[in-house]
């Protein structure tokens, strides 16, 4: 029987995170996709198209129309919560990432940890749901769209600096604790906020990575955290965690979420036998090399990979590099639709 | 008013090949992309920008791509290739850089000539047709400590990033064996110094990419 697809990409994105049936597999970026020549093509250029709603929506929408993607994802980088909180930012050209100058941390300790009353209102944070409202206007149910909204972890880097709250996780972890718990209440205030714009599913980046801290690390400050959110936040959410990641893939999987958007250094066979069904996956084509500096057969030879593995949804590892070259990108749903035709 | 076309991505890749070259911030142009797409030896020089006088400055880039590196127009305006057929992939990274982000105050003399940047060395090139090879000498003059030290790195700099042939000590060729001085220009000063070229290259890879070392979150 010849390959049809039979579902919208929204639906297919949805069956694909609850675990239900697909017509192919879907190709979702929870972490987005934008790059210098999708900025000009609908004039938002970084920053501003991070910092304004309808640029952002404009941007954020040419991942499905131009590139097939069967998803949207309006929230780019991953400060736009720290802004609202006060850090000092570097917002960076067109070419680069706007980032959070961590050497300049605004909190020292628990006692500041406080939430602005203002927080949703603050404009880095309009950007995002304001443009998910335009995006769900524009669309309706036709695509789905994904939000974004920081876990404490990352906050926590971004308020006290990296080293400071690395520290502190051995010197007080009580504390720690507890300012995990504060900081859990902004990430929950934004996926709500995003969820009331339009947002389908919403994905929590939270970077206990691999590279600074271990699988037990996760377990001990971060897994209960984790599976309070996939309680309380009315969408599914897919976790990222950049970096080798196996060893707390197993206490991943039993947090809740619907998902874990994993990276390439993790091997995706190795990945689904870590999750063992638990959680569904999604990635792991890897950026540095193989989007940014190789060709659509390489692109085409991993998203294959990923699909014998049996990953439920096919993505770059996270956010793009900027200067990714489209006919990369393009491979991406070519190749999932190519092996579909090959083997459905 | 614009002949250029409102192409979609997938129209771009289609129609005009893989994008071979992308300079993310045009400095002369309100910083737009512009991209070098290759298809069947033909070079497209593309933006998806539609800001006003985009079409003039694609074809300042098009003259500019003719006068530095030798590139003839092909089938349209905004197409070219080099007369002798070859891609020649690497030293058109220096050229596309040079033509776009350079201005024309910028380029190098004529003369294939530069001052070494580790010693008081002069480094010269000529170039001279052999059979049905043409092939660039490379000498030095001046004081060094080791004269044919820095000779032996300078040609590997023109290996390297010329993608030329060694064919003794102090000649090279082109891997199509055709005159390419407008090429040699370009690469002469990067020869100089492959080191500090290597990590400037690695630090524009770095650029716009989203990682744990980018974002600060890896212990390197």
């Amino acid at each position: 029987m010849a390959y049809e697809e039979t579902m919208t990409p929204r639906e297919r994105v949805m069956n694909a995170l609850a675990g239900l049936p697909v017509d192919r597999t879907p190709v979702s970026n929870p972490t987005n996709v934008a790059t210098v020549e999708l900025m000009d093509m609908v004039d938002a250029p970084f920053p501003d198209a991070c910092r304004d709603p309808q640029l952002n929506a404009e941007l954020a929408a040419t991942g499905y129309t131009e590139l097939g993607f069967d998803s949207i994802q309006p929230y780019f980088t991953i400060i736009q919560e720290s802004s609202a909180l006060g850090c000092e930012m570097q917002w960076e050209q067109k070419d680069n990432w706007p980032t959070v100058r961590m050497t300049n941390p605004i909190w020292k300790g628990e006692s500041d940890v406080k939430i602005p009353a203002d927080f949703l209102e603050h404009r880095d944070m309009v950007s995002v749901t304001g443009a998910i409202e335009i995006l769900k206007k524009q669309f309706g149910d036709e695509v789905a769209i994904i939000g974004k909204s920081m876990g404490p972890w990352t906050l926590a880097y971004h308020v006290f600096g990296v080293e400071t709250f690395l520290l502190m996780t051995i010197d007080d972890p009580d504390m720690t604790m507890r300012i995990m718990d504060k900081l859990k209440e902004a990430t929950v205030l934004f996926a709500d906020a995003q969820i009331a714009a339009g947002a389908d599913a919403v994905c929590i980046p939270d970077h206990a990575t691999g590279d600074l801290v271990s699988g037990e690390y996760y377990k001990r400050f971060l897994q209960d955290i984790h599976t309070e959110m996939a309680q309380r936040i009315d969408a599914p959410l897919i976790l990222h965690i950049c970096g080798k990641t196996l060893d707390r893939m197993p206490y991943i999987a039993k947090t809740g979420m619907a998902a874990f958007h994993f990276d390439s250094r993790n091997d995706p066979e190795e990945a689904m036998d870590a999750v063992d069904g638990g959680i569904g996956l999604v990635g792991n084509i890897n950026n540095p090399q193989t989007l940014y500096s190789r060709g659509p057969d390489e692109v085409r030879k991993e998203v294959y990979a990923c699909l014998e593995a049996g990953v439920q949804m096919i993505a770059p590892e996270c956010a793009i590099p900027l200067q990714t070259k489209l006919q990369n990108l393009l491979a991406i749903p070519d190749a999932v639709k190519n092996w579909s035709a090959e083997r459905l | 008013m614009t002949t250029l076309e409102l192409l979609s991505a997938r129209e771009v890749v289609t129609r005009y090949g893989d994008c071979v070259e992308l300079v993310p911030m045009d400095p002369n142009f309100h910083d737009i992309s512009v991209g070098l797409y290759e298809l069947d030896g033909i070079s497209t020089v593309w933006t998806f920008s539609r800001r006003p006088g985009v079409e003039d400055r694609m074809r300042d880039i098009v003259k500019r791509l003719v006068k530095l590196g030798g590139m003839e127009v092909a089938d349209a305006w905004n197409q070219l290739r080099f007369p002798c057929g070859h891609l020649h992939t690497r030293p058109l990274k220096f050229l596309t850089t040079a033509a776009i982000e350079r201005t024309a105050e910028r380029d190098r003399p004529e003369e294939l000539q530069i001052q070494d940047s580790k010693s008081t060395l002069t480094i010269d090139m000529t170039g001279q047709q052999y059979g049905n090879r043409y092939v660039y000498r490379i000498a030095t003059t001046g004081e060094a400590r080791n004269p044919a030290l820095r000779l032996r790195a300078i040609m590997a700099g023109f290996v390297r990033y010329g993608e030329m042939e060694k064919i003794d000590d102090s000649t090279i060729a082109f891997n199509c064996g055709k005159k390419h001085d407008g090429l040699a220009r370009l690469i002469l000063p990067y020869s100089r110094n492959i080191s500090a070229f290597e990590d400037a290259m690695e630090a524009d890879a770095l650029r716009g990419q989203m990682t744990t070392s980018t974002l600060g979150f890896a212990s390197t």
